[in-house]
C-alpha cells in the first residue's frame, strides 16, 4: 500500500494548473462560476478552453494515440477531472464527451462515426448532450417512450426528453429511442441537435438557470447511419458508458476547497477563531471528505489495475454525497444570506450540489446496487 | 497511490489469520461474557514476532495486525502494543505488553484494558511517564464495553515510571491511529456478522434484509467501515498526525449510527450477549470518547488544516473588516 502521489503525478498536476492558469479569464470567479457550469456563458465559453486543452495535450490524454490521446493511465485523467472541478469545471458539458461519449463510440461507433465524433470531441469544440431521461422516465429509464421508427434509410422519431442538460446550445445528442414493444427495445442514436422538428424549452429551478431543459422532438429524421450499434442494443451500450463514469465526480476536492472558503469568510467576520464548536464541525466535515476522497482513490486503483468493476464505486458516491449535503447543511446553520446576496461562490456550491443526489444514478439506487451486489442481501420485493 | 496490500503485506495477513482463526475461538464458558481477553492467543502473537511488525516492517503493517485483531470476538490487545507503543518509544526500547493507555487527567477512573496490562503509557498533556504495571494494583471495573476495565486501587506513583518529555503529541497521534485501526476491524465483522443475521431471519414470509430501511441503512454502516479501514491505513502509512485526527474523528462521529442500527437489526436478539454482536459494537463504543473523542479529534483536524492566523496576519484581517 502506497498513499502518495508518485513525482510524475505531481509534475502532471502542476501542468493541468498552468494551463488552467493560462486559460481561465482574469474573472473567471466572479463572472463566470457565479452563473454555473450548465450557463450558455459558460457552456460557450468552454469551446475555447477545451480547445486551448486540446493543443496543450490535456483535452483527451487517456485515449489511445490514434483518437488523438497520449494513452495517459487513468491516474492522470483522474489528476486532471480533479483539478477541472476544483476550478469550476470550465470544461462545461464536455467532460462528459471526454469521459464516456468518445471512448463508448471506440468501441461501438461505425468508422464513419469515430472519424466525424471522436475528431469532433478531440478539437474541444463540439458540445454534446444526455437524452436519456423523460418525464416518466428516470430511475425507470426501461420505461422510455420517445420512439424511432424505421422509414426506409432514416428514422423518424417523436417523443420528448427532459432534465437534459446543456440541451440549449449542444451540437449533438446522445439518445435513448425506443424501437420496439419490448421493455429493452432501445436504440442509440446520434442526433443533430439542429435537426427540424427538434425544440428545447427551458425552465426555472433552484439550481441557476440553464440548468432544466425539455427537448420535444416531432417527425425528426435521423438517418440510420446515425445509429449505434445494432436496434435493441442501446440498453447494453449505455451500461457500458456509465461504466467509465464509475470514479463520478471527486466531490471531496469541491466540497474540501468550499468548506475552506466557508473558513476565510466565518474568520474574516470574526467568528471562527474563538469558537470551538464551529471549529470541531469544520473538522469533523474534513474528516467526512477524507473519507470521501479515500474511497474514490480505491476506486481509481482499481480502475487502473483494471479489477472488475464493484460496488466501491457506489460506496464512493454515498460516501461523498453525505460529506456534500452535510456541509451544505453546515452552510445553512451558520450563514444566514448565505442562499441571499452571501458569497457568490459559497452559494454556486450550494445550488448545484441541490440534485447530488439525483444526478448520475440517486442515491437509493446506490444504496439498493450495494446492499444487493456487495453485500448480497436479498432484492427487496 | 496503491490501495493494494503488497505480497509481503499480504503474508504477514494471511499469516497472522490463519493463526486468529485456529487458535482465535472463544470458549464456550465466556459465550455470554462481556469480553474476554484472550491470554493464550496474546501470548502466541508474542511469540510468532507479530509485535515487531511495526518496527521490522512499518507501522502500516502493524495496524493491519491490529484490525485483523480486532475482526475477531476475543480480544488480543494489539492497539497499544503492536502499534502505539512501538512508534512512541526509542528502537532500543522494548515494551512489556499488554499495554494500557491511559488519560492521565483522568488517572482515578476506570481505563480500558488496565487489569489485563503490564504497562501503562499515561499522557500528561506534554509528556508520557511509562509505567510497569505491578500484578495486584489493579481492580476490575464491570462493564458492559467489550474490554476488561480496571481502576488503579491507589494513586500510582509516576515517580517510578520513565518519563518521555514531550512525546504527548505523539502517543495521542498513535492512538488515535489504534482507535481507527480497531474500530475498522471490529466494525467491519459487526457489519458482515448482521449482513449474514438479516439474511437468514425471516418476517412476514422474507428475510429481514429484504427491506429496503434495513438494506440501505447497513449499507451506510458498511461504508463507514470501510472508509475507517482505510483512513487508518493512511494514517499508518503517512505518520501525519492530521491524518490520524482524521481517521479518529471520521469513525468517533460514525458510532453511534453503528451501534444503533447493527443492534436494531437484530431486534431482541440485539440486546442479549450470547449472540457475539456485542463483542465487537461495545469495542467500537468503548473507543468512542477516548483521546477526547470526537470533539478534539475534530478540532485537532481543524486547528491543522486551518491554524489560528499570526498575529500579522490577524492585523490585516481586523483592517479587511
Ligand atoms: C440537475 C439535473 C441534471 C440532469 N441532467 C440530465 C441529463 O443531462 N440527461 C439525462 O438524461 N438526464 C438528466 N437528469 C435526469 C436524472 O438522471 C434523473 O432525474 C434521475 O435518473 C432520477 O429520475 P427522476 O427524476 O425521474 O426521479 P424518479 O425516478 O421519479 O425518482 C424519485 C425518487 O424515487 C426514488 N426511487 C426510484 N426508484 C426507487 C427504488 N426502486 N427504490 C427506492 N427509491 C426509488 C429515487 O431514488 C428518487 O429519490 C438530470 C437531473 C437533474 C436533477
Amino acid at each position: 500500500m502506497e498513499f502518495a502521489w508518485t513525482a510524475e503525478q505531481e509534475e502532471y498536476r502542476k501542468r493541468v494548473r498552468t494551463a488552467l492558469d493560462e486559460l481561465l479569464p482574469d474573472d473567471w470567479d466572479e463572472r463566470y462560476v457565479p452563473e454555473s457550469y450548465a450557463s450558455d456563458l459558460q457552456v460557450e465559453f468552454s469551446r475555447d478552453f477545451c480547445a486551448g486543452l486540446a493543443e496543450r495535450g490535456l483535452l483527451v490524454p487517456h485515449w489511445p494515440k490514434q483518437y488523438g490521446g497520449n494513452g495517459a493511465d487513468d491516474w492522470c485523467h483522474f489528476i486532471l477531472n480533479e483539478e477541472m472541478k476544483a476550478a469550476g469545471e470550465p470544461r462545461g458539458p464536455q467532460y462528459m464527451n471526454i469521459n464516456w461519449i468518445g471512448p463508448t463510440l471506440m468501441t461501438f461507433g461505425s468508422e464513419a462515426q469515430k472519424e466525424q465524433h471522436l475528431k469532433g470531441i478531440a478539437s474541444g469544440r463540439v458540445i454534446w448532450c444526455q437524452g436519456f431521461s423523460e418525464p416518466n422516465a428516470g430511475t425507470d429509464l426501461a420505461a422510455l417512450r420517445t420512439r424511432a421508427e424505421r422509414v426506409g434509410d432514416h428514422y423518424i422519431v417523436n417523443g420528448s426528453k427532459i432534465w437534459t442538460s446543456y440541451a440549449r446550445t449542444a451540437d449533438w445528442c446522445f439518445m435513448l429511442v425506443r424501437t420496439g414493444p419490448g421493455k429493452k427495445d432501445i436504440t442509440v442514436l446520434l442526433t443533430p441537435m439542429n435537426a427540424p422538428g427538434i425544440s428545447v424549452t427551458s425552465f426555472p429551478g433552484l439550481i441557476k438557470d440553464g440548468h432544466l431543459n425539455e427537448v420535444f422532438f416531432t417527425d425528426v429524421k435521423i438517418p440510420v447511419v446515425n445509429r449505434v450499434g445494432e436496434e435493441g442494443q442501446g440498453w447494453k451500450i449505455v451500461t457500458h458508458a456509465l461504466s467509465f463514469e464509475r470514479v463520478g465526480v471527486p466531490r471531496y476536492h469541491t466540497g474540501l476547497q468550499a468548506l475552506h472558503l466557508a473558513v476565510e469568510q466565518l474568520r474574516e467576520e470574526g467568528r471562527y477563531d474563538n469558537d470551538p464548536v464551529i471549529q470541531t464541525r469544520v473538522g469533523a466535515l474534513a474528516s467526512k471528505f477524507e473519507a470521501a476522497r479515500l474511497l474514490t482513490y480505491l476506486v481509481v486503483d482499481q480502475r487502473v489495475k483494471k479489477s472488475e468493476a464493484n460496488t466501491d464505486s457506489n460506496l464512493s458516491r454515498i460516501t461523498s454525497l453525505e460529506a456534500t449535503t452535510d456541509l451544505m447543511n453546515f452552510l445553512g446553520d451558520v450563514f444566514p444570506n448565505g442562499l441571499a446576496g452571501g458569497n457568490v461562490l459559497l452559494e454556486d456550491y450550494y445550488r448545484i450540489n441541490i440534485p447530488a443526489g439525483i444526478t448520475g444514478g440517486t442515491n437509493e439506487i446506490q444504496l439498493d446496487l450495494i446492499a444487493q451486489r456487495g453485500l448480497g442481501l436479498p432484492r427487496s420485493k | 497511490m496503491d490501495f493494494h496490500l503488497t505480497e509481503d503485506q499480504q503474508a504477514l495477513v494471511s499469516a497472522l489469520q490463519s493463526i486468529l482463526q485456529d487458535h482465535g475461538e472463544l470458549p464456550q464458558g465466556e459465550r455470554l461474557s462481556y469480553a474476554y481477553h484472550h491470554s493464550g492467543l496474546q501470548a502466541l502473537l508474542k511469540a510468532s514476532g507479530f509485535f515487531d511488525a511495526a518496527r521490522e516492517m512499518g507501522a502500516l503493517e502493524a495496524a493491519l495486525i491490529v484490525i485483523e485483531a480486532a475482526r475477531l470476538p476475543v480480544l488480543v490487545e494489539t492497539g497499544a502494543s503492536a502499534l502505539v507503543a512501538p512508534m512512541l518509544l526509542p528502537a532500543n526500547e522494548g515494551v512489556d505488553g499488554p499495554v494500557a493507555l491511559i488519560a492521565g487527567r483522568d488517572l482515578d477512573k476506570a481505563h480500558r484494558n488496565l487489569p489485563i496490562a503490564t504497562t501503562a503509557l499515561i499522557d500528561l498533556g506534554d509528556d508520557v511517564v511509562v509505567l510497569p504495571v505491578a500484578a495486584g494494583a489493579i481492580e476490575t471495573v464491570k462493564s458492559v464495553l467489550a474490554f476488561p476495565y480496571g481502576r488503579f486501587r491507589r494513586a500510582p506513583d509516576l515517580g517510578a515510571g520513565r518519563r518521555i518529555a514531550g512525546a504527548g503529541p505523539k502517543l495521542r497521534q498513535w492512538w488515535r491511529v489504534a482507535i481507527a485501526a480497531e474500530a475498522a476491524g471490529a466494525a467491519d465483522s459487526a457489519v458482515n456478522f448482521t449482513v449474514e443475521y438479516v439474511k437468514q431471519r425471516h418476517v412476514f414470509g422474507r428475510a429481514v434484509g429484504s427491506f429496503q430501511s434495513v438494506q440501505h441503512r447497513l449499507v451506510q454502516c458498511h461504508a463507514i467501515a470501510r472508509a475507517t479501514y482505510y483512513m487508518a491505513l493512511r494514517a499508518a502509512w503517512s505518520g501525519e498526525s492530521v491524518h490520524a485526527d482524521m481517521a479518529a474523528c471520521y469513525v468517533q462521529q460514525n458510532v453511534g449510527r453503528l451501534l444503533f442500527d447493527l443492534h436494531q437489526f437484530h431486534g431482541g436478539m440485539g440486546v442479549t450477549t450470547e449472540h457475539l454482536l456485542h463483542f465487537w459494537t461495545y469495542r467500537v463504543r468503548a473507543l468512542q470518547a477516548e483521546v477526547g473523542g470526537v470533539n478534539d479529534a475534530a478540532r485537532s483536524v481543524a486547528t491543522k488544516l486551518w491554524p489560528a492566523p499570526t498575529v500579522a496576519q490577524q492585523g490585516r484581517l481586523v483592517q479587511a473588516r
